[in-house]
């Protein structure tokens, strides 16, 4: 097995030609695995809310909105391209039944907000396995493009 | 003036924040004690202001399976407490309470996550109560929630919620001794920015 690369919270790392990325413990957290299969490019992107409303915007990772274009300008930096490329997501979790709050329920906005701007960047949705009220441990082989799920007391997924 | 962020808190503001946190868990240990029938004290409490990745290695990673008690705060203080009960922390509520012990948290049935929920109710409570008195505001909390699962996503709750307005996660809390024994039951309190003002304000230190 090749040496995992992490990536944190609101972040995002890149790998080509082989290599895992993980994301751990993503609650309404959601992981998105990028993959241009034709240079077995990939970047993990671990976002946590829906929309970058922030005036100075200086982590443009902590959004779906600027995450996800972020990611793609860093893939098309190194050769990336667009129609090739797709998308698989993990997350949007509920992780607690409690009412209240200024944002609801976060992880079902940025499920919805990830999907809308994928949308809107004419990328494709290729899987996803989100929602619920687990946490998910995310792995993703660049080489393959095969994502991997690990959650307390399930069996993983291969998705 | 008004802090915008966790990271603009003087060292007044912050030693202010201890005493609260001090006070907080110290009855909520109070309170613990009264229930298991047993001492517990409480370490001296921290108010930790962290990155959001630097937070989850301090708690003890991110996949580590733990238990978790969530009341969110509303009224004059808008907030998310958090119970995170460790292993050790249910099993020494566990001998005391109903007599076992469990090796993973597979094993917990539904007389155990009451048990556990009431225990994390009454520590929340309790050192809500004692910060409501002290500062003289008034506080609603919500009935509690529960999940047993990866920490890192259970942390992740109050950072997503406060996630817009800051990078950085406020906590104020501290650990449990029993038997002399360290207890790493840790009781967070993570205020919105707004309410952290009030609070200071109320305390008489904002500047």
């Amino acid at each position: 097995m090749n040496e995992k690369i992490t990536v944190g919270i609101a972040d995002m790392k890149l790998a080509k030609g082989s290599g895992i990325l993980i994301t751990y413990a993503l609650g309404s957290c959601i992981g998105l695995c990028f993959h241009d299969p034709k240079l077995k490019l990939g970047a993990l992107l671990h976002i946590m809310l829906p929309l970058n409303m922030e005036a100075g915007r200086k982590n443009p990772l902590k959004y779906a909105d600027t995450g996800i274009r972020e990611t793609l300008r860093q893939m098309e930096s190194r050769g990336g391209a667009r129609s090739r490329i797709t998308v698989k997501i993990a997350g949007g979790a509920k992780m607690f039944e409690v009412n209240g709050g200024n944002l609801g329920n976060i992880g079902q906005r940025n499920i919805e907000s990830v999907h809308t701007i994928l949308r809107k960047e004419n990328i494709r949705l290729v899987g996803e396995n989100v929602g619920g009220s687990v946490a998910r441990t995310l792995l993703f082989d660049v080489d393959t493009g095969q994502g991997c799920i690990r959650s307390y007391g399930k069996q993983d997924i291969i998705f | 003036m008004n802090i915008h962020s966790f990271d603009q808190l003087t060292s007044l503001e912050i030693d202010t924040l201890r005493e609260i946190g001090s006070i907080g868990t110290g009855n909520a240990a109070t309170a613990l004690s009264t229930m298991l029938g047993r001492e517990v004290r409480i370490t001296l409490p921290e108010v930790r202001i962290m990155g959001y990745n630097e937070a989850i290695e301090w708690i003890g990673g991110p996949e580590a399976v733990t238990a978790g008690v969530l009341v969110r705060l509303s009224g004059q203080i808008n907030g998310i407490m958090l119970s995170v009960q460790q292993m050790e922390f249910v099993n020494l509520v566990f001998q005391s309470m109903l007599g076992t012990t469990i090796e993973s948290y597979e094993e917990l049935g539904e007389l155990g996550k009451s048990t556990l929920v009431e225990v994390g109710n009454i520590a929340i409570s309790t050192f809500i109560n004692a910060l409501a008195g002290l500062s003289g505001v008034s506080v609603e909390l919500t009935v509690p929630a529960f999940a047993v699962d990866m920490q890192g996503a259970i942390l992740a709750v109050p950072m997503a919620e406060y996630g817009g307005m800051s990078d950085y996660l406020m906590t104020i809390g501290g650990n449990f001794v029993c038997d002399n024994k360290q207890v790493p039951c840790r009781l967070l309190l993570s205020p919105d920015i707004r309410s952290l003002n009030f609070l200071l304000q109320k305390l008489g230190v904002a500047e």
